[in-house]
């Protein structure tokens, strides 16, 4: 509250909401081990920490000039197999914590509630200045898509899952996943590790 | 990861097919969901993915609604002084409440508020602690159990049994509640003693219990099963969220309609308004009885009242009377009805002075409320109209805080009224009630001694003491705090927290010593001179009564760290296990008492585990609504403990009252109470009425005097003066506090030490119409300063001559109200969901609390404070960082369908 500069729009103050890939890996890292099926949480280790991180492919997913404001594309990540159903949306100018492009608008996350995995394919909306997804269908819950998904209103158990990317000239790319995918109990499923 | 700070995990261990499994519910709201806890020890292997390879017998990536473990669903805690992992889940098995295994995001995260200190639970009180030179310092049990009990039996004896106050939770486990209150009502036999959310010991709805209501009787299967649903002061898919998902939204679905009256639009209302079938009352606040009674007066006058149910259940001029004003008891209910300004005759009694009174003409209530006055019409119709094969609609009315603390008396008495004339009360999806706050966690282990209370009106009953205002007055030399903040959670808070600084901080009687007897002779000193002494029982050091206030505090144990029993909105009772060790030194509350109890040289605190507790304490539950004793004689009939026959009923448990087929052997619970649809016959046949099973009068009829309802009126004059004052003024707003889904019943853990929550809701905040916000300046994110120099106070005792002394507009008057200032900040939310001339704050930030704005004026009758009526002027102060960063809060609406 003795906050009382404006600092919205300085170049540093921006760049401390908007996660980069270094910060997100630094996230992924304390988590615990990829591989191993013991829990360890108690004791992360940095040597299981790096073999997560190198799990995530580099996806191709679409290209920024192909993106109609508010009209999410889908695309599967990390892999094809269940729960993997994920958007990207240009949120006509909406900035948002991890947005790229110029207008740092453009933002990917999973489709299933993290409540108990309902499917909010349409459930995209631009209200005023907000972008939610939601209220999702079985129990109503409401995410805030320019603040890493954060729960508006609702009962999920996480935020929902935002899938981490990168800009490379007008190509976009999939990089990673912040926060688990429901249904799942690693994102990165044993069988695409190697 | 101990961070506060939400860092998003990508994997979740799952239970191995070994791991041991126990039953549990959810420590937080009142609906009470069942839980399972898998534990299994670290460092072996955890469950795999396929279906056979884990506890939950699910393939892993499950599908929608199948089992599934989220990163905050785990956690890992010491169990026989080994860590274990725990990973805690809805029971997708249940019976029960929580169908499918859903959850809210308050249970679902529950697994975080276990101890682990590498999380942000590190903080848990550990040892009890002295304060010597200012510091709380850790002590022994037996020191810090000798002082506190030294200095209380000198207190006592030195300035009488109310000069010791205690202030508890009322809801934290039948075991501690029985334990404390027999501790602090049988024995040191005080009136300064207060639940956690009233200054004094008084019924939370006395409209209900007037009438013969109980607050639980209906069961979540009757809010579904009602064709219209009026619901007031709440939005149950926030606060009783799983009663919403899993009863109301399924009824809402198939056609039932809601009638709606709240100052705020949230997603459960917005739903329902989605689905085409509700109506919104969005009222001004405290403005809930004048809509009432306009409902009912066009009720009346069509004539749809419900003739046959008032004919055979409404007392009438004879049957009330013989319950009014009669003899010399000296209970609170004969204190209310002596009044005289609630009594009817019966039914024609009670039409004829609705339809005189000037504000129940719909246009004039229209006006007050600040609604349309066509939507009262149409309540009405939904309520009440005759459908058109002349069948009535099945209504049922569920109230909670919004709408009765407010205008506590009026509002729970029209409601009852309203209720009762449309048929409601006693009959399947026909039933009023209330929804509910915290479990239903007490017992009483004693009864009030309202005798010794000084608080008495000229030719009225004595009422329970208003303890903040025996507070106020310095007549409390020991305090003692269990589980409750106490200052931030009452009204006008500031004053409060200024007293006890001068009661305690300011008092030069400080323990400067390590001596155990100085210690005692000091805190003695210091309550002889005037001050007070503080005990504190917590489970974190709470700002400020802990840590700027307590001379001692005493670590407590809490969910999972001991068995407990606890029942749900429907009475259901269930067994909370012991999952975990307790961190530290930390005991339950009632071993805690057993220690005080015995220094004291109390009888009957020699308990050797929560089991005999529950045990001793099950004979007084048997006239009440969640009636435990049955339980007791069946397990011993089988040779079991209470607990053990508790565990083996696991997520289901049973509803209370319960009953025990001796020649069955089986032991029976109550769907509803009030049930006017059973017959002795059934009853007997089903074995309820033999040997100990109690049969009570509530089970089949009405709390009152001849098992009928008391059809009441509920004059708005008795409030409207104070309504009136408080109105805002200039460029005031009203300002109304209370809750958020996200943090509900569980913001003892939730705020400060669930990063997830945290970030959501990392201060306090205030919603504010766009109308009023662009006035003003304001936009979302913005820091606003919400100030007041009108707080009304009531001060000290009154005497009165007759009965006007006691409205607002005479203490007004006659000087008994004092007008504090108060300021809290917020961060602003500019929303189209609360009503505009409004503003709406949350309810209990410890560091930002908002009940500093409201009024700190009880009512009269009830001695309920009105915590949702307060005015404020608002400025922004400057920008919050959350304007400008994206990682914490959300300015999005709570609407959005
Ligand atoms: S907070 Fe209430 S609704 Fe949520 S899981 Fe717990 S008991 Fe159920
Ligand atoms: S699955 Fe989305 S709110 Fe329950």
């Amino acid at each position: 509250m003795s906050d009382l500069i404006k600092k919205d729009e300085s170049a540093a103050g921006h760049a401390q909401c908007m996660l980069n890939r270094r910060q997100f890996l630094m996230y992924t890292g304390t988590t615990a081990a990829a591989v191993s099926t013991i829990s360890l949480n108690l004791f992360p280790g940095e040597a299981q920490a790096k073999a997560r991180v190198v799990g995530y492919p580099r996806q191709h997913i679409g290209k920024l000039s192909q993106l109609k404001e508010n009209i999410p594309l889908d695309f599967n990540y990390p892999d094809e197999n269940r729960n993997s159903q994920c958007f990207v949306v240009k949120m006509d100018g909406a900035k948002a914590g991890g947005g790229v492009g110029p207008q740092r608008d453009v933002v990917a996350f999973s489709y299933l509630c993290t409540h108990q995995g309902g499917f909010m394919n349409g459930k995209y909306q631009a209200v005023g200045e907000h972008r939610v997804l939601g209220q999702c269908p079985l129990h109503l819950s409401t995410y805030d898509l320019t603040r890493h998904g954060i729960i508006v209103s609702g009962q999920a158990y996480q935020s929902i899952p935002q899938v981490l990317l990168e800009l490379d000239g007008d190509d976009i790319y999939a990089v990673g996943v912040m926060g688990l995918l429901f249904g799942r109990n690693q994102n990165l499923m044993e069988s695409q590790e190697s | 990861m101990s961070s506060k700070y939400y860092l998003p995990e990508d994997k979740a261990p799952l239970p191995p097919v070994n791991a041991e499994v126990l039953t549990t519910c959810c420590d937080y709201c009142i609906v009470a969901c069942g839980y399972k806890v898998y534990r299994w020890p670290v460092g072996t292997a955890d469950g795999g993915p396929q279906a056979h390879e884990n506890a939950l017998k699910v393939s892993f990536p499950s599908g929608p609604l199948q089992a599934w473990v989220a990163p905050t669903q785990h956690n890992v805690v010491m169990h026989d002084g080994r860590p274990h992992n725990v990973v805690i889940l809805p029971d997708k098995e249940a019976q029960a409440v929580n169908l499918t295994g859903d959850s809210s995001i308050r249970g679902g995260c529950i697994a975080q508020k276990v101890y682990n200190p590498n999380k942000p639970t590190r903080d848990r009180l550990m040892s009890p602690m002295i304060r010597i030179n200012g510091t709380l310092q850790p002590v022994s049990w037996d020191m810090a159990l000798d002082v506190a009990t030294e200095v209380m039996k000198h207190v006592v004896e030195k300035h009488g049994a109310n000069a010791y106050g205690m202030k508890t939770y009322l809801y934290q486990y039948i075991e501690n509640t029985y334990a404390i209150s027999k501790f602090a009502l049988r024995h040191m036999n005080t009136a300064n003693f207060a639940f956690h959310d009233t200054p004094s010991d008084v019924t939370s709805t006395p409209g209900f219990r007037d009438a013969g209501f109980e607050n639980f009787a209906p069961s979540y299967q009757d809010w579904a099963a009602a064709e219209t649903l009026l619901i007031a002061g709440t939005d149950p898919y926030e606060t009783k969220t799983i009663l919403f998902n899993q009863f109301i939204k399924p009824a809402i679905d198939a056609g039932q309609k809601t009638v709606w009256l709240n100052v705020r639009e949230t997603a459960g209302i917005a739903y329902a308004k989605s689905r085409g079938n509700a109506l919104f009352l969005q009222i001004d606040p405290g403005t809930d009885t004048p809509v009432l009674g306009a409902i009912l007066r066009v009720i009346l006058e069509n004539g749809w009242e419900d003739k046959e149910w008032i004919e055979k259940w409404v007392n009438n001029q004879w049957a009330s009377d013989s319950g009014f004003g009669q003899g010399t008891r000296n209970t609170p209910w004969q204190w209310r009805t002596t009044w005289g300004q609630f009594q009817t005759k019966g039914f024609e009694d009670y039409k004829q002075w609705n339809l005189a009174q000037k504000e129940y003409d719909p246009k004039e209530a229209a006006k007050i409320a600040n609604i349309d006055p066509t939507d009262i019409y149409k309540a009405a119709e939904m309520l009440a109209k005759p459908k058109a094969d002349g069948s009535r609609v099945k209504a049922s009315f569920a109230i909670e805080k919004g709408f009765y603390w407010s205008n506590n008396t009026g509002n729970t008495n029209a409601v009852a009224t309203l209720a009762t004339v449309c048929g409601a009360g006693g009959r399947p999806g026909q039933m009023v009630g209330r929804l509910g706050g915290h479990q239903r966690g007490y017992q009483s282990g004693g009864a009030y001694p309202r005798n010794k209370s000084p608080q008495k009106h000229a030719g009225r009953r004595r009422q329970s003491m208003d303890c903040d205002r025996y507070f106020y007055a310095g007549h409390t030399r020991f305090a003692h705090v269990i589980g409750t903040t106490w200052i931030q959670a009452m009204c006008g808070s500031a004053g409060l927290n200024a007293k006890f600084e001068e009661q305690v901080t300011n008092n030069p009687h400080q323990v400067r010593s390590f001596d155990k007897q100085e210690i005692i002779d000091t805190l003695k000193a210091r309550a002889d001179s005037g001050g007070t002494v503080v005990l504190n029982q917590e489970i974190y050091l709470r700002d400020p009564i802990g840590s700027r206030f307590a001379d001692i505090v005493l670590p407590a144990a809490t969910w999972g760290e001991s068995d407990f029993i606890r029942a749900n909105g429907e009475r259901r009772i269930r067994l909370y296990s012991k999952f975990y060790d307790a961190p530290g030194d930390a005991k339950p509350d009632w071993w805690i008492m057993a220690e005080l109890g015995k220094r004291m040289g109390f009888d009957g605190f020699d308990w050797k585990d929560a089991n005999q507790v529950c045990e001793e304490s099950s004979r007084f539950s048997r006239t009440g609504p969640k009636a435990y004793h049955m339980l007791k004689v069946a397990a011993h009939a089988e040779g079991k403990t209470l607990h053990e026959k508790l565990r083996e009923l696991g997520t289901t448990g049973i509803q209370g009252p319960t009953f025990y087929n001796y020649k069955t052997g089986e032991l029976l619970g109550s769907k509803r109470l009030h049930d006017t649809t059973l017959t002795p016959e059934q009853m007997e046949a089903e074995g309820r009425s033999m040997a100990t099973n109690m049969v009570n009068k509530k089970g089949t009829h009405f709390n009152s005097q001849s098992g009928k309802v008391n059809i009441q009126k509920h004059p708005w004059s008795l409030f409207s003066d104070y309504w009136e004052w408080m109105k805002p003024k200039g460029d005031e707003l009203w300002h109304t506090n209370g809750r958020i889904n996200e943090v509900w019943q569980s913001g003892f853990d939730d705020v400060d030490r669930r990063a997830y929550i945290a970030q959501r809701w990392p201060e306090n905040w205030t919603e504010i119409h766009p109308d009023d916000a662009a006035a003003r300046g304001i936009e979302s994110g913005d820091q606003l300063m919400l100030y007041s120099e009108r707080v009304p106070n009531l001060r000290q005792s009154i005497k009165a001559q007759d009965d006007t002394d006691f409205s607002f507009a005479s203490r007004l008057k006659n000087g008994w109200i004092e007008l504090n200032k108060a300021a809290v900040t917020a961060v602003a939310i500019v929303t189209p969901h609360v009503k505009k001339g409004t503003l709406y704050s949350y309810y209990l930030n410890t560091n930002q609390p908002s009940n500093a704005l409201q009024g700190r004026v009880p009512d009269q009758i009830s001695g309920n404070y009105s915590f949702k009526m307060g005015v404020a002027r608002v400025k922004k102060i400057g920008e919050s960082k959350y304007k400008s960063e994206f990682r914490s809060m959300s300015f999005a609406p709570r609407n959005i369908v």
